[in-house]
């Protein structure tokens, strides 16, 4: 399942730091920007079946958004992350809901990510605007902290089990990889792979 | 996925010597040239991107145009001051002549009026040791100040061109993209590493150039404000004496 991450541009949303808490269980204090995009995988079990999310960590810079843009073909997910310490990176965030909607398959998974949720003293973005934004526009909303790791597993995993629940309603074609789904060589285990871009202060979801 | 991206990005940096590699860069490059000298439709994002530094620019050139019609109005003002301290003073040295020949009052009062002119004239004359030394003031500030930012702006442009062109070539390569097929990645990476290098020397020279624009700003209000002081005082005690 390829699922991406994407997020608003200017100094990170964390979207870099989602993924390596994710597929390594570490925090990286320092901001290292992403130069365009940065791979990451990680292998889980949903319903007794193995799959692999391959996610793509996309840059958040301004200048590179027209690059990123390539990478929302062939996501099954994406992870639409902003900073709730910032409220530009949250008001940016319809631009790049219509961003990811135009240059992706329509039926991709998205998840709005409000991260940082451990420096609550220098919140800006109230937990329940983020819901109130992921009601409006239908998408999965949880607010995580990959300092703490808080919500971190979940994110994903939920993204993907909602890609897997799509598959299993035969929304997304298998055979078609332009979904970004591929099965496995082991005819009883489904292979799928989650990739996910992060830009900006948008993360994209994934699909399996 | 970090032992990766270092294996990945030294693999790069000894490939960026490759011939093929410095022709691709070279390629882009040229493309991105081509791009801003034909005024062909730039990225939306990457020019705006790098609206801080057009705003600079823009400041800088109005600096250096101004500065240059500043100089052009001095030596046009000079000009015209000495054409006026002369036909006062042909004026003054008349109504005096005239007067002197004049015994009665109105000859009286032509001859303080035309003495009162000529020395006006002198005052008048007076007012061009400021107004020269504010031209070789401004003059010294846009040979030397003025085009040695000149020079950063150029290379700050080069990088740019460069960078751009890193960014053209990333977006060519990403079209196609598996992290699972060895091939792209390794291409990828060595596009990456461009990128990286490019924006880091761009990043730098656009830091440079913003730096150096608020200092002309500033350094060039310090030197009018100087330079006119002693102008305006000039000014001052030459309209003063003529009134009196
Ligand atoms: N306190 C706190 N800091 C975080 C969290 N997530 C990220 N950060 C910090 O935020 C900064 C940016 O994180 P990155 O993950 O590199 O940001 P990014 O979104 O990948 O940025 P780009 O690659 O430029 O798009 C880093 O200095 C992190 O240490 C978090 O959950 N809590
Ligand atoms: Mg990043």
């Amino acid at each position: 399942i390829k699922i991406i991450v994407i997020g608003k541009w200017r100094l990170g949303v964390g979207k870099s730091c989602l993924l390596l808490q994710f597929t390594d269980k570490r925090f990286q204090p320092v901001h290292d920007l992403t130069i365009g995009v940065e791979f990451g995988a990680r292998m889980i079990t949903i319903d007794g079946k193995q799959i692999k999310l391959q996610i793509w960590d996309t840059a958040g810079q301004e200048s590179f958004r027209s690059i990123t843009r390539s990478y929302y073909r062939g996501a099954a997910g994406a992870l639409l992350v902003y900073d709730i310490t910032r409220r530009d990176t949250f008001n940016h965030l319809t631009t790049w809901l219509e961003d990811a909607r135009q240059h992706s398959n329509s039926n991709m998974v998205i998840m709005l990510i409000g991260n940082k949720s451990d420096l609550e003293s220098r919140r800006e973005v109230k937990k329940e605007e983020g819901e109130a934004f992921a009601r409006e526009h239908g998408l999965i909303f949880m607010e995580t902290s990959a300092k703490t790791a808080s919500n971190v597993e979940e994110a994903f995993i939920n993204t993907a089990k909602e890609i897997y629940e799509k598959i299993q309603e035969g929304v997304f074609d298998i055979n078609n990889e332009a979904n970004g789904i591929k099965i496995g060589p082991q005819h009883a285990a489904t292979n799928a792979t989650l990739a996910g871009s992060q830009g900006g202060q948008q993360a994209g979801g994934g699909c399996c | 996925m970090d032992g990766h991206k270092e294996f990945y990005d030294q693999y790069a940096q000894s490939q960026e010597k490759s011939v093929v590699n410095k022709m691709q860069q070279k390629y882009w490059k040229t493309k991105q040239t081509l791009i801003k000298v034909t005024g062909k439709k730039e990225d939306e994002h990457v020019v705006a991107s790098d609206a801080d530094l057009d705003a600079k620019l823009e400041l800088f050139h109005s600096i250096q145009r101004t500065c240059m019609e500043l100089l052009k109005a001095i030596e046009l003002y000079q000009k015209r001051i000495c054409f006026l301290s002369q036909e006062e003073n042909e004026l003054g040295k008349f109504l005096r002549s005239q007067g002197s020949q004049d015994k009665t009052r109105a000859g009286k009062m032509m001859q303080a009026t035309g003495k009162a002119l000529c020395f006006s004239s002198q005052q008048r004359l007076a007012l061009r040791t400021p107004l020269s030394r504010l031209y070789q003031e401004v003059e010294t500030f846009r040979y030397r100040a003025i085009s040695d930012t000149w020079l950063t702006v150029n290379r700050m442009e080069q990088y740019r061109t460069e960078y751009r062109g890193a960014l053209l070539w990333m977006k060519d390569v990403s079209q196609e993209l598996d992290p699972d097929l060895f091939k792209q990645m390794e291409k990828f990476r060595k596009v990456q590493a461009q990128v990286r290098h490019a924006k880091l020397n761009f990043d730098k020279l656009k830091t440079d150039v913003c730096q150096k624009v608020d200092l002309l700003g500033a350094s060039r209000c310090n030197l009018l404000s100087h330079v006119l002081t002693t102008y305006q005082t000039t000014k001052l005690v030459c309209t003063c004496l003529c009134y009196i």
